[in-house]
């Protein structure tokens, strides 16, 4: 067996030892560098622009002006331009591009390109931008509000009457960074029939090929796209920016390929964010201990224009919905249009906004119940095989055993009151050692709810994949998928790897080359375990009929009782067996001879929610999860140490339960950032921490002890029984520090990051 | 980075020598982890960079009547070093405090002095402990005590051409204190940092309060060292003590910290301190 082994990731040692080639690494004869030079203003009329002396300074090759623009908008919004003419609307606007000889020669180059502006009254308040007397961000839009989502089910008014407690509040959160250890890359290159190949850390390469044929005014297939290894990426690459086109135009006008490589400051300043939202949120319940209703409005900046930021309102909608089981539901969200930052995909996609306000408004409810937050919980959760007013239907569900999994850990009702007490825990006593009274402690529970099967928001949410077998043995998988660090290549070579009876180390993975493998929509919605997954293993399985076929001739055997095993293939309860390689040169070395070449291609059995009512099931399964933490609290400095975070995931089935702690643990690294420490801090339209030193990551030495607990459900239509985890780990975090941060000090906490500062201003207001 | 000329000096005089050439357009550089900030950001585009680490003088950890430590130790000596943690277990804490191991092999003292950050971790402690700083410049040695040597934030006394070759520290007779106050574990900047250093206990007959971050330079909180010296040492003055330091604190705003809190902390950490000398830990 192959599936449930703990296998390291397969590309962890070139990476560990420098060996891995990025696009940062590569160099293209004759490769010019490209700098991008932004806007001074966040909103602005260009006046002018001259570029006379920049193209005079020894060593620039190409400079890009709006004049250079194709005629066609690109993006979601079909809203952006390569370069900005006649306005600017954000700090990150594109004026001007330069390709030199070297990197340094461009930055030169962008100081001595002289732009004036008109100043615009800026808006970056999104109350603001909503009222009818706010200046339009896009004239040609009628409106700031880009769009409005409704949903509803039940009949809230029903709901509330039915409570015994309401609870409600108001949530405040902030711009989030990727912060991908790779800043974002692009090398744009055109052959002498004029095709485009873009090397590029994109995790849409088959949707970024229509995108870039668009935004550049050429076809679709004389774009090929070549995928660089990608160091991180959390769902930058999930869309179309302009520095992509940017860099293929300066390509084209230079006549050389151009690369233009991120700086950290610029990483902060011009990829997209997770967005800042306010919310207002309400929710009931029963003395039972039965939830009533929830409700939640949430005010969503999409920036100057439009990304995925404007879509994340499908997801809140569905923790609001269909997170415990609800009767009555209501959500809406507005998107609206400022000149701010463009707000875009980032691992959890709505799901870390959704899931802190609902389960600190379910921790609420336990409160105003006075009963137990884990029996609270358990009351109300999810269960498998139902479906959902919102018509998701839950197939393997582990909710349940999640919940009660952490709770085991926490012994709940023992410590949970003793404040201050020195439990076991990595904290030493030195840390403690002043003012013991003056430290609290406290512990908080969150669950999750995820797709794990999918997400149908393209008309397609499929993969292919094909399963070579060569003259030697060797395997080769191509896969639509994408590589992001994730681990998938490993995930997927263990699936062919058990089907072909093979050795993991013994399978190349192919995934890099939109000219090479089949289609895929993108790496998102933590989908490839489940969708290439299953790709991978019908394209395993028809390699496995073809060797069958052939083996069966060699060994005088039925098909039926052939296994795979050892590289070879053997006749069942027998020692009879023809090696792999032997069977596929005898497959092939014949008159009319055929190679081993398995194919598959899956799409699952999942709809596209109705546009109005917003229903629909959108995945072909549902991951859950819950944490609980457990967090030291210092009430005169308000400074939270978490010191433990266990964290139990419904993962279906754990193809390789080392790839699955990687994720739940490094999902936990941003749920923890995004709880305590970070937050881009956005004043008028201007980063004012585009840097590691004040954009705060949790570091090594911050985080906790960490637990991950495995609940296998056996998904039915999963891999092997797997469904997704690439978000989970970190949705429910912050909601469960939250909780632990009123569990030892009796405060709510409601903005985040929930710093020193804001932990001691609350305990400041509470003792008034 | 903009080009730049580099020198790499063996002698104080060869390095006044080039330093004078250049004017102000010449930087030191020690451990670069400041100074290659700045340039990285296009926040500093010197025409010269003056490699510092090839001169002997500038080295050195010696301890007898004194403690003098050579410009260029690294954070990492001073946390590490046996004399420092025996004699001065303070600043061996504060240097603990700093970045990380990496960081701190390449860090020197004399840059974390030189670059004059209001946050600069060694020098509330330093001052606390009544350094002094030895300097070099193209009339001969001047000596400055670190509690004047800082003027502004970037700047100190030091004039075109002059260098810091060490700083002297004095026999410790009492004990001494560094806290640090940053969101994150490691790898931070202080919010406020507080450097004490005190002799005799009840009564204190000598005390130093040091506060950094929280001012455009290290401020003494001179009010409070008086609200604690002589008498009977008790809670209540050492409450009263932590929030005149925090009202002589001249915080700004900025995205580490509010005024407010910055004064909060000030409070919290100065009565921590105080308490702690108290309390012998
Ligand atoms: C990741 C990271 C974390 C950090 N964490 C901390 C922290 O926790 N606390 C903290 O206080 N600092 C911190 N710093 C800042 C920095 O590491 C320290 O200030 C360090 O001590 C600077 O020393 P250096 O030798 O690297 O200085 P350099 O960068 O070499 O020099 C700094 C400045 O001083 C001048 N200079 C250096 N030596 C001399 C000399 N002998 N005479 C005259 N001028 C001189 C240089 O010209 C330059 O202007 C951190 C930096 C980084 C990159």
């Amino acid at each position: 067996m192959v599936i449930g082994q703990r296998i390291p990731k397969l590309d962890a040692p070139d990476k560990a030892t420098g060996r891995t080639v990025y696009g940062h690494d590569v160099k293209l004869p004759g490769m010019l560098h490209g700098r991008i030079l932004y806007s001074q203003y966040a909103s602005a009329k260009i006046k002018r622009v001259d570029v006379s002396r920049a193209l005079k300074l020894p060593g620039v090759k190409a400079i890009l002006t709006a004049a250079d623009n194709p005629p066609t908008k690109f993006g979601y919004g079909k809203d952006n331009t390569p370069i900005k003419g006649d306005v600017v609307r954000s700090f990150r606007d594109e004026v001007a591009a330069v390709a030199a000889v070297d990197a340094d020669t461009a930055a030169e180059a962008l100081d001595l390109i002289e732009i004036e502006y008109e100043p615009l009254t800026p808006l970056f308040d999104v109350r603001q931008a909503m009222k009818d007397s706010a200046p339009l961000i896009h004239p040609e839009r009628k409106s700031n509000l880009f769009q409005k989502y409704k949903y509803s089910h039940g009949d809230i008014v029903e709901g509330e009457r039915e409570s015994d407690v309401v609870v409600e509040a108001d949530f405040e959160l902030p711009y989030v960074a990727h912060a991908a250890m790779e800043t974002s890359v692009v090398i744009a290159s055109f052959d002498h029939r004029d095709h485009l190949t873009l090397y590029s850390t994109t995790q849409i390469p088959f949707l970024l090929q229509r995108d870039l044929a668009e935004a550049l005014g050429i076809e679709g297939n004389d774009i090929r796209i070549i995928q660089t290894a990608i160091g991180g990426a959390f769902g930058r690459g999930l869309d179309i920016y302009p520095y992509e086109p940017i860099a293929a135009l300066l390509a084209r006008k230079a006549g050389k390929p151009v690369r233009i490589s991120f700086s950290r400051h610029e990483e902060f300043l011009a990829a997209p964010m997770r967005q800042p939202a306010l919310i207002h949120a309400r929710a009931g319940a029963k003395r039972d201990g039965k939830i009533t209703f929830r409700d939640a409005y949430a005010l969503l900046d999409v920036g100057a224009y439009i990304s995925w930021g404007s879509v994340t309102p499908l997801v809140m909608m569905e923790t609001t919905a269909s997170l415990y089981r609800v009767p009555h539901v209501k959500f809406e969200a507005d998107c609206v249009y400022t000149n701010n930052l463009i707000t875009g995909a980032v691992r959890g996609y709505g799901n870390p906004q959704s899931t802190f306000y609902t389960e600190t408004l379910m921790e609420r409810l336990a409160v105003a119940l006075n009963m137990d937050p884990v029996d609270f919980r358990l009351r109300n959760a999810n269960i498998p095989n139902e479906e959902m007013p919102q018509g998701l239907i839950i197939t393997s569900c582990g909710l349940k055993e999640c919940i009660e999994a952490v709770a085991a850990r926490a012994d709940v009702g023992s410590q949970r009151s003793e404040v201050g007490s020195q439990k076991d825990s990595r904290i030493s006593n030195q840390k403690s050692e002043i003012n013991n009274q003056k430290l609290k402690r406290g512990i908080g529970f969150a669950s999750t709810l995820n797709v794990g099967g999918g997400a149908r928001i393209y008309k397609s949410d499929g993969c292919g994949a094909t399963v070579k077998v060569d003259d030697f043995g060797h395997v080769s998988l191509i896969t639509g998928s994408t590589e992001i660090g994730q681990g998938s290549e490993t995930i997927l070579a263990q699936i062919v790897a058990e089907v072909l009876g093979v050795k993991v180390e013994d399978i190349n993975v192919l995934n890099s080359d939109t000219d090479v493998k089949p289609w895929d929509v993108g790496v998102h919605a933590s989908r490839t375990t489940f969708i290439a997954g299953n790709a991978a293993h019908i394209a395993a399985m028809d390699a496995r009929k073809q060797l069958f076929e052939t083996a069966s001739e060699l060994l005088k055997a039925e098909p039926e009782s052939l296994v795979t095993r050892d590289g070879k293939i053997f006749v069942n309860d027998s020692d009879r067996s023809a090696d792999l390689a032997k069977v596929a040169r005898s497959r092939h070395y014949r008159e009319g001879g055929k190679v081993i070449l398995g194919e598959g291609w899956y799409d699952p059995p999942t709809k596209m929610v109705d546009k109005d009512t917003y229903k629909g099931n959108i995945s072909a399964t549902y991951g859950f999860g819950t944490q609980m933490a457990e967090v030291e609290v210092d009430t005169e400095t308000g400074k939270v140490r978490v010191l433990r975070l266990v964290c139990a995931n419904d993962v279906g089935r754990a193809i390789n339960p080392m790839a699955v702690e990687g994720q739940i643990e490094g999902g936990a690294q941003m749920g923890l950032g995004y709880a305590l420490t970070e937050e881009l801090i956005v004043k008028e339209g201007r980063v004012m921490n585009p840097d590691f030193l004040d954009y705060r990551l949790f570091t090594s030495a911050d985080m906790p002890q960490i637990e991950s607990i495995i609940i296998e459900t056996d998904d039915p239509q999963g891999p092997f029984g797997a469904k997704g985890v690439g978000e989970m780990g970190g949705t429910p975090t912050a909601a469960a520090i939250a909780n632990a941060i009123h569990d030892a000090t009796g405060v709510w906490l409601t903005q985040l990051p929930m710093t020193p500062e804001r932990v001691l201003r609350a305990l400041e207001e509470a003792k008034k | 980075m903009k080009p730049f000329d580099y020198f790499s000096p063996k002698t104080l005089s060869e390095a006044s020598e080039v330093l004078s050439k250049y004017n102000d357009d010449a930087r030191m550089i020690a451990g670069g982890t400041d100074l290659l900030l700045k340039m990285k950001a296009g926040r500093l585009a010197p025409k010269a960079i003056i490699n510092i680490k090839r001169i002997p003088d500038l080295r050195g950890l010696t301890f007898n009547s004194h403690l003098t430590l050579g410009a260029l130790t690294t954070l990492e000596e001073i946390k590490q070093s046996p004399i420092i943690r025996q004699y001065y277990p303070a600043l061996s804490s504060a240097a603990a405090t700093m970045a990380s191991v990496q960081i701190r092999n390449l860090a020197t003292v004399g840059g974390n002095m030189c670059n004059a950050a209001p946050s600069a971790d060694l020098a509330p402690i330093l001052i606390a402990l009544n350094a002094t700083a030895v300097i070099n410049g193209a009339k001969g040695e001047r000596r400055v005590l670190l509690e004047e040597f800082f003027t502004a934030p970037g700047k100190s006394v030091l004039g075109v051409g002059e260098l810091l070759i060490s700083l002297e520290v004095p026999k410790q007779e009492g004990k001494s204190i560094y806290l640090k106050h940053s969101p994150r574990e490691h790898m931070d900047i202080a919010v406020v940092g507080v450097g004490i250093a005190c002799r005799g206990f009840n009564p204190l007959t000598q005390v130093r309060i040091i506060l950094g971050a929280v001012a455009p330079i290290p401020l003494r909180a001179k009010k409070a060292e008086e609200e604690v010296m002589g008498g009977s040492l008790t809670k209540e003055r050492i409450e009263r003590a932590a929030k005149i330091a925090a009202e002589e604190a001249r915080p700004i705003d900025d995205v580490r910290g509010s005024v407010w809190y910055r004064r909060k902390i000030v409070e919290v950490m100065v009565k921590r301190g105080l308490t702690g000398l108290v309390n012998g830990n």
